[in-house]
């Protein structure tokens, strides 16, 4: 019993770290450019089955950890200097619809090249095996996992909440136009918000690839994980984005212990409820713009 | 609240959405659809299958309308209209499975259920606003495809199976009317046809009365709206509703002639897909959005043979959002308006999508 219980704490807290860099990279993106991005769960994808060709090719799941979250962050480069940029203060239901084409573009890409089989990352020698926690015997990779999230997590807030990069970032997401006029270059500004997102997908890719399968479904399924996510933290919110990852991260791992069918009912349910209550997210805005 | 509606709203909607009230319009539209009746059968005498496609494309051309209805005029971007297609559909399905396959029957409970799950997803939704309105709507359809992927129905009856599950419906009959079946694929188009045309009819007139009027009030300015002593909520929950109406109807239409009702028809990307058609076809003017459904379906069929479709459709989409955000009815407005100037518009958007990226 107790075992079980810390297993699935275990879980849900790691599974949560997860979600968390990719959540983080949606609310960042939101939070600054306005936009809801599609193709975040594209980039995702992409990053498992870059991490997959670098493992095979290369030989090495470290050199895939560093390289393919670096290859996702070019094609985050071309998305938004080629297509969002002209796009700035338009509806944002545009960028809806031009980030689903791209989600559409890339998963489309990705079966015509890897075809439709599920691919597997290797895990690393280093990192196989369990690990006797007292109670529990825990995988090691699942482990290492849980650590590099929460320290790139942890990276990234103090990146934003303490450096100057990270003032001139919430500066622009707060006014963009006092930020320009400042003299700063607010459009590198974007583009570098919308690159580390997508780095972030990219990495969670190739981390999640390797623990569970790298199939052309992955994208599209975590999305809507994502969204939820960000939705409950709040549009915009780095803190609310990582505090409902771990949240969505436990209910998940409790609820496959309790009731395995009903877990993505309780997904959308806690959803629905926390919107009606508080219409902006846990974290959001008081009122939205 | 959102400013950003407001941009679209300046140039885009006065104009496309006054278009369809315009009498040569209407003439348009009723030699379209003539157009479309003795397409049919021509279609069918060359290859039987491209009726089918017909009536898929009238199907999806049908509950793009819908949305355009909610999304265009009453500016309520629903993520998910998939659950009132679905609802519509599996309707039909254990109806004509179960009871009775008559189209006097089967339709108007597929629409009652549209109106009804509708009504409650718009009524736990319409507080929020915006994004939060459309990921309220995403939530609630997800939650009716779980219900309908698990068989949620089932385990709380306590018998075998309701949805299918997984796996969904099989073998559904068609549709049979005062003694005629309307298994021949050419009936079906007709009957689908018709009902589409009346929705087209019906869904015109309800813009353009009082209580369209509203709505598009709403749309244009909420708190005016509010002031001059109108039940916003009310008129949205309502719209929405009567969107939902509509959603259903083609989801009966299209269940019974697939004879399949699986939990895809739920699934958030048929809501995802769908606001794309609108935005391709250009919102808020009702017949765009019919014609962008068609054609993505019509793409989708075809160009499934070809290996990376979706590589092609894709690239569509963020080519249309790029140089033709008004879709394909604004471009063809603009077209009409000045034809003469179609390449110097060209060259322009050109010109500043290159200004725009160097910026």
């Amino acid at each position: 019993m107790i075992e079980s219980i810390v297993r699935a704490t275990l879980l849900g807290v790691q599974s949560g770290m997860i979600l968390a860099l990719i959540a983080a990279g949606l609310t960042l993106i939101f939070g600054m450019l306005d936009v809801i991005n599609f193709a975040h769960g594209a980039l995702y994808m992409l990053g498992a089955y870059f991490g997959s060709v670098i493992a095979v090719e290369l030989g090495s799941f470290w050199l895939a950890l560093l390289l393919a979250p670096l290859l996702v962050g070019v094609v985050g480069i071309a998305i938004e200097v080629f297509s969002l940029r002209p796009l700035y203060g338009r509806n944002p239901l545009y960028h809806i619809l031009l980030t689903f084409g791209f989600a559409i573009m890339i998963q489309g890409a990705v079966v015509q090249i890897w075809g439709g089989q599920a691919r597997q990352i290797a895990q690393p020698a280093l990192l196989t095996g369990t690990l006797s926690l007292g109670v529990v015997d825990y995988p090691v990779y699942r482990l290492f996992v849980l650590a590099i999230s929460t320290a790139l997590i942890g990276g990234v807030w103090l990146a934003i909440d303490r450096s100057n990069l990270g003032i001139i970032m919430r500066a622009s997401a707060h006014d963009t136009e006092m930020v320009d006029a400042l003299g700063i270059d607010v459009s590198k500004v974007f583009t570098g918000v919308f690159v580390l997102g997508a780095v972030l997908a990219g990495l969670a890719g190739v981390l999640l690839g390797a623990s569970r399968s790298v199939n052309p479904g992955m994208g599209m399924g975590i999305i809507i994980e994502a969204f939820v996510i960000v939705v409950i933290g709040g549009l915009g919110s780095f803190r609310g984005a990582v505090f409902s990852a771990l949240l969505i991260g436990l209910v998940t791992s409790y609820g496959a212990l309790i009731a395995p069918t009903l877990t993505d009912l309780a997904l959308f349910g806690l959803m629905a409820i926390v919107l009606m209550v508080k219409p902006n997210g846990l974290f959001g805005a008081t009122e939205a713009a | 609240m959102m400013p950003v509606f407001e941009l679209l709203r300046d140039d885009d909607k006065a104009r496309t959405g006054n278009q369809i009230l315009s009498r040569p319009g209407r003439i348009l539209l009723v030699v379209g659809i003539l157009g479309l009746a003795a397409a049919g059968p021509i279609a069918g005498s060359i290859q039987p299958f491209w009726v089918n496609l017909l009536v898929r494309m009238l199907a999806f051309a049908l509950l793009a309308l819908s949305l355009d209805f909610v999304f265009g005029y009453a500016g309520l971007l629903s993520f998910g209209h998939a659950a009132m297609y679905g609802a519509g559909g599996y309707t039909a399905a254990l109806l004509v499975g179960q009871v009775t396959p008559n189209a006097l029957v089967v339709l108007p409970a597929s629409v009652l259920v549209g109106v009804v799950v509708a009504a409650l997803i718009g009524w736990l939704s319409v507080r929020a606003r915006g994004i939060y309105f459309a990921m309220l709507t995403l939530a609630f359809a997800q939650l009716l495809y779980v219900v309908v992927f698990t068989d949620l129905p089932a385990t709380v009856a306590g018998v075998e199976t309701v949805t299918g599950g997984d796996n969904g419906l099989y073998g559904i009959g068609s549709y049979e009317l005062a003694g005629i079946g309307f298994g021949d694929p050419l009936a079906y188009y007709f009957l689908t046809l018709a009902l589409v045309a009346l929705s087209l009819a019906g869904l015109i007139r309800l813009a353009n009365s009082p209580f369209g009027r509203v709505v598009q009030g709403i749309r244009e300015n909420e708190e005016r709206i509010e002031f001059i002593g109108y039940d916003v909520q009310r008129y949205k929950v309502i719209a929405f509703a009567i969107s939902g109406g509509f959603a259903g109807l083609a989801g009966g239409l299209y269940v019974p002639f697939q004879s399949v009702a699986n939990p895809g028809l739920l699934h958030w990307t048929v809501s995802g897909e769908l606001v794309v058609m609108v935005l391709l076809g250009g919102m808020g003017t009702l017949w765009g959005p019919m014609v962008g459904a068609g054609l993505v379906v019509f793409l989708e069929d075809r160009l499934g043979g070809v290996a990376s479709w979706e590589v092609i459709l894709g690239t569509l989409f963020v080519l249309v959002v790029i140089f033709a955000p008004r879709g394909i009815a604004g471009a063809l407005i603009s077209l009409r308006d000045d034809p003469s100037g179609a390449v110097d518009n060209v060259k322009q958007a050109l010109k500043n999508y290159v200004r725009e990226v160097r910026d």
